[in-house]
Order: structure tokens, then sequence, then C-alpha cells
């Protein structure tokens, strides 16, 4: 009778649930039923958890308020939790049958064949834009470091915590350095190609954007795990605000700093290679040409030659890290 | 008139604790003075009021005749550059010379900017070497702070101070991370800038045998108010209980 209560709980929420979404985003309805029910049935979980003896079913059934078995309740997350699998399975479009069927295996063996047969003509003008993807993505970091270190003190809690005034400006920058993190360099790509025109200006503007967002995020860490007492002793002499910043807390960054700096250049060269494809110039703007007509082996000679280079450069930039320790 | 006078102080953190209930004592010229007590007894707070590193509560200190607990932030700086300041764990700045380190005693009297691209007069760093002459060791100058050992980084803590030509010397806890033998020689080199300079010493201590060999007064704190003023000699087995409690055993340090 129990475990009838609380199905009907669960019903009874992904009623509620569907009926509210239907009202505000109806276009989500139809796809979403199965959702629903992982959702209720988690929200009858929730509440079972909380209030063993709130249940609505219950209610409807005509029982007295008693305990829901410990079994049930305990199971109930269990249940919540293989619905959303299987609600995300569907949702997902997973068919296993297509990625064994023979028409798929022949498909895929065609791409593999090109892929790994590259067309070797195109080699010289794919170092060229190597060249360039590498350079934009150095430019972008030489351009957001000075701005990242210099927006990484208001952006430090230790720093920013003695009045009211420079708290609301740390916290403000937080909320804006999370909001410009949260979009991805290949939406900044978009706005820029818009803004600038298309090419590599754009693509290091996008990620101008990006790395400031993360490394004064990385450099700001960094300051607050500073060690307190050399602050204590340069304070001590009589040092301005300024000189404690310069004296007492960046030596003891420097060599984090440099070491995240690196690594973001690496990141930046990978993602330079992608954000080509919305029109942020490099190795990505020939690359995704080359892709829509089809040329496969053009591809396979540049998704090689960007494998190499992300490659080599992730081993160096491993190198200097570890040698910076 | 005492060189420093420290009248009604209290302090309560910000999180209600009262570390110091209304402490009142004078510091003459050229004394010794060690604070003695408990950890969490409040004496590491009592030294960081005296350069008001930590803001006092309530009463005043004066130093020089001057009352220093509501100056300018200019004038807070010369308060501070006045006072020289080791610790208990050196507080140097890691990867910077000794001798950058010593100089860095200067950051009060040198104007920001040009400290920031490391503009230190011929004066200034011919002193910096003296005072790690005086300090034993001129040789080190130009080695890594860090690459130091801990006796060793606690006098190129004691030659920054130096630099600021202070009339008062705060040490908190100065040997608490040294071994015994290192211990004896940093209290040697406070004991002769006290007699030699006629520097104004106030240190923080642990061990009651260093207390009574260097020390010429002594002030005791517990659970935040001060409960003895006097000589180390006056320091009984019945001050040693109240000071230290019930439980406590003397352990020496030779």
């Amino acid at each position: 009778m129990r475990i009838i209560a609380t199905l009907l709980d669960a019903i009874l929420g992904s009623i509620v649930v569907s009926l509210i979404t239907q009202i505000i985003v109806p276009e989500l309805f139809e796809i979403a039923v199965p959702l629903w029910l992982s959702v209720g049935l988690f929200v009858a979980w929730l509440v079972a958890s909380a209030r063993p003896n709130a249940s609505i079913g219950g209610l409807f059934l005509g029982m007295a308020p008693k305990a829901i078995p410990s079994a049930v309740r305990a199971n109930l997350g269990w249940l919540a939790f293989s619905v959303a699998i299987v609600s995300g399975w569907i949702i997902t479009e997973i068919a296993p049958l297509e990625f064994f069927s023979a028409d798929g295996l022949q498909g895929a063996g065609r791409i593999f064949r090109d892929l790994f047969s590259p067309e070797l003509g195109v080699v010289g003008e794919a170092l060229n834009l190597m060249v360039e993807t590498i350079f934009t993505a150095l430019m972008a970091t030489v351009v957001a470091v000075p701005l990242s270190f210099v927006l990484s003190f208001p952006a430090a809690r230790n720093v920013m915590s003695d009045t009211t005034t420079k708290k609301s400006v740390y916290l403000g920058l937080r909320a804006l350095l999370n909001i410009m993190r949260s979009m991805e360099p290949i939406i900044w790509a978009i706005i820029f190609s818009v803004w600038v025109g298309l090419g590599p200006f754009a693509g290091m503007l996008a990620l101008v954007v990006h790395t400031v967002a993360s490394l004064t995020k990385q450099y700001s860490e960094q300051i607050e795990d500073v060690d307190e007492g050399p602050i204590e002793a340069i304070s001590a002499t009589g040092a301005t605000k300024l000189q404690v910043l310069w004296f007492a807390i960046v030596p003891q960054c420097v060599i984090p700093f440099l070491s995240f700096t690196i690594y973001r250049w690496d990141i930046n060269v990978r993602m330079a290679t992608i954000i080509g494809f919305v029109g942020g110039g490099g190795i990505g703007s020939k690359l995704i040409q080359y892709q829509n007509k089809g040329d496969y082996n053009e591809v396979g000679t540049y998704v090689i030659l960007i494998t190499l280079v992300v490659w080599i450069l992730d081993v160096i930039s491993a190198r200097v890290r570890e040698a910076l320790r | 008139m005492p060189l420093l006078s420290v009248r009604n102080l209290s302090h309560t953190y910000s999180n209600g604790y009262k570390a110091l209930h209304n402490i009142s004592f004078d510091v003459e010229a050229g004394e010794f003075l060690v604070i003695i007590g408990l950890s969490g007894s409040g004496k590491s707070t009592l030294l960081r009021c005296l350069n008001r590193l930590i803001e006092p509560t309530e009463g005043q200190i004066i130093l020089n005749g001057t009352d220093v607990t509501h100056i300018s932030d200019a004038s807070l700086r010369r308060h501070r550059a006045s006072i020289g300041m080791i610790f208990q764990h050196f507080n140097l700045i890691p990867r910077h010379t000794v001798l950058s380190n010593v100089l860095y005693g200067t950051l009060g009297v040198t104007p920001t900017a040009g400290s920031i691209v490391g503009k230190f007069t011929q004066e200034q760093r011919a002193r910096a070497m003296s005072a790690l002459e005086v300090v034993g060791i001129p040789d080190k100058a130009q080695n890594r702070a860090d690459a130091l050992s801990g006796g060793q980084q606690q006098r190129v803590a004691i030659a920054r101070a130096l630099m600021q030509q202070p009339d008062l010397l705060l040490a908190d806890e100065p040997v608490a991370s040294l071994d015994p033998a290192t211990s004896h020689s940093v209290m040697s080199y406070l004991e002769k800038i006290n007699k030699d300079m006629g520097t104004t010493v106030i240190c923080n201590l642990h061990f009651l045998s260093l207390v009574r060999q260097y020390a010429s007064r002594v002030i005791a704190l517990k659970g935040g108010h001060l409960v003895f003023n006097g000589q180390p000699h006056d320091i009984t087995d019945e001050w040693f209980t109240t000071i230290y409690g019930e439980d406590a055993v003397e352990v020496e340090i030779r």
C-alpha cells in the first residue's frame, strides 16, 4: 500500500512539474516526459526522507499518517537515478545498433582510411596556418598576462577584506570574471568576428577575454594562498600598501604565476585551432572548409599536424613547469 | 618619561574573543622586557598592538610622549618605521637575497616608486652590510634567504630590524622554532643590540631559563590579564604556578 502511495506521490509530482513546464516553456514538454517522472520521483524521495509521514498519495488512499517503510525510502533514490538514466538514454537518442551497423562501419572505415592517407600537397599551407595559430595564442597570452596580473589583486579576498568598499569591488569583479569565463572562447570568437571582421585578430581577442578571466582567477587564488608572515614583516617596517603587495605578496607568487601562464599558452594553442571554425582565423578556418567539402585526405593532414603540435607543446610546457618547481 | 607607556589596553577580536583585558605598563629606554605566559594568553596580540599590526579596541599606546592609537596613515607608517620587529617564523621574503631582505627594513622611509624599481641608496646598502656584520653573516649577503638555516634566517631578520634604526625592538617568540644552541646565539645578538646600541627590547618568550638569563624585567599575561610585573628572580614557584597553572613543570633550556 505504502509503495503505491509513494508512486502516486511521484506521479503527482511529475504532473505538477510538467504542468508548470507546459505553461512556461511548452516546447520542452514533449521531449521530456520521462525526465519529469524522474524529477517527480526525486522530489518524492526528498519529501520521504525529510518528512517520513508526509504523503499526498497516502492521503488520497485514505491512509492514516504512518511512516513509509524505510526499505522503500532507501530505494527511492536509486529508483530516481534509474529513471534519470533511462530518460537520458532516450533524450540523447543513444542507438548502439547504428554504431555497429554495416553502413556505419563502412563509413567509419572510409573516413579513417582517408584521414590516415593525408594529402601531402597541403602540408605547406597547413604549416603556414599553424604558425598563425601559434602566434594568435601567443599574442592573446601576452596581452592577457598584464591585465590578469593587475586584476588579480582586487580579485583576491585577503587583499580586499579590510573595508566594505573593497569587499564589494572584490565581489563585483569576481562575478564579472565568472560570467566572462562561463562563455566559451568559441562564443567570444563569433562576437569578435562580427566586431573586427573574420580572421586571427578576432580569434586573438576571443582568447584574450577567456584568458584574462581564467588567469585572473588562478592568480588571485594564488594570492589568497600566500604566507601571511612576510606581509606582517613588511607592514611592520612602515611600508605602504603598494610596497606590501610588491615586496611581500608578489615574490611568493612569481613562480606559480609563470607556471599558470605557460600552461595557459598551451591551452590557448589548442583553443586557437578550434576558434577558426567560427571565423577566428588560423588552422581551424581552413580545416572546417575541407570538412564541409568532404576532402577527408586534406582534413587528415590538418588533424595530424594539429595533434603533433599540441602534443609537442604539451610536453614542452610540462617540462618547463616541472623545471620551475 | 618612559619610552613606551601602555594605558588600559584592551583588544577584542572580530569573533568576539577578548584577548587583552585592560593592560597597563611602562617601559623605560634601555630595558630588556620579557613577556611570558601560556600560548593563547595574549602575548602576540599585545606585541602587535604596539605597532598596530593589530588595532587596539580600547586604551592608549604612548611612544616617546606621542599617543599613536589614533594617527593618520602616514604617521602610522613613521611610527612603525621607528619600531623593529622579528617573528617566530622569521618572515623573510623567500627567493630574494639576504641583502635585499635587509634593505627591506628601509621600506618605511623609501618612496614607494623608487623602492619598487629597486632604488636603494649607496648609504642604505652600506648600512645593510654593516647590519649583517653585527649579526655575523656578511658573507651570506648574496645568498637566497630561504637557503639559510633557521638561526641564520633569524639573524637576517634582526639585521632587517636594525636597518630601521629602531627606538624599540619587538621580538615575537624569536627562538620558538630554533634548537637550544641556536636559541642562545639569537638571544645573545638581541642582548648585544640591547647593551651595545642601547635599543630597548620587548620580547615574548616561553622558556623561564632564557627569561632569567636575558630579561631585565618581566611581565606575565594570563588569559589576557597582566598578572605579574617585576624582576626575573622574583618569579617564585608560587608565581610560576599562578602563571602557568597547577600541572606545569618548568623545563630548562641550557
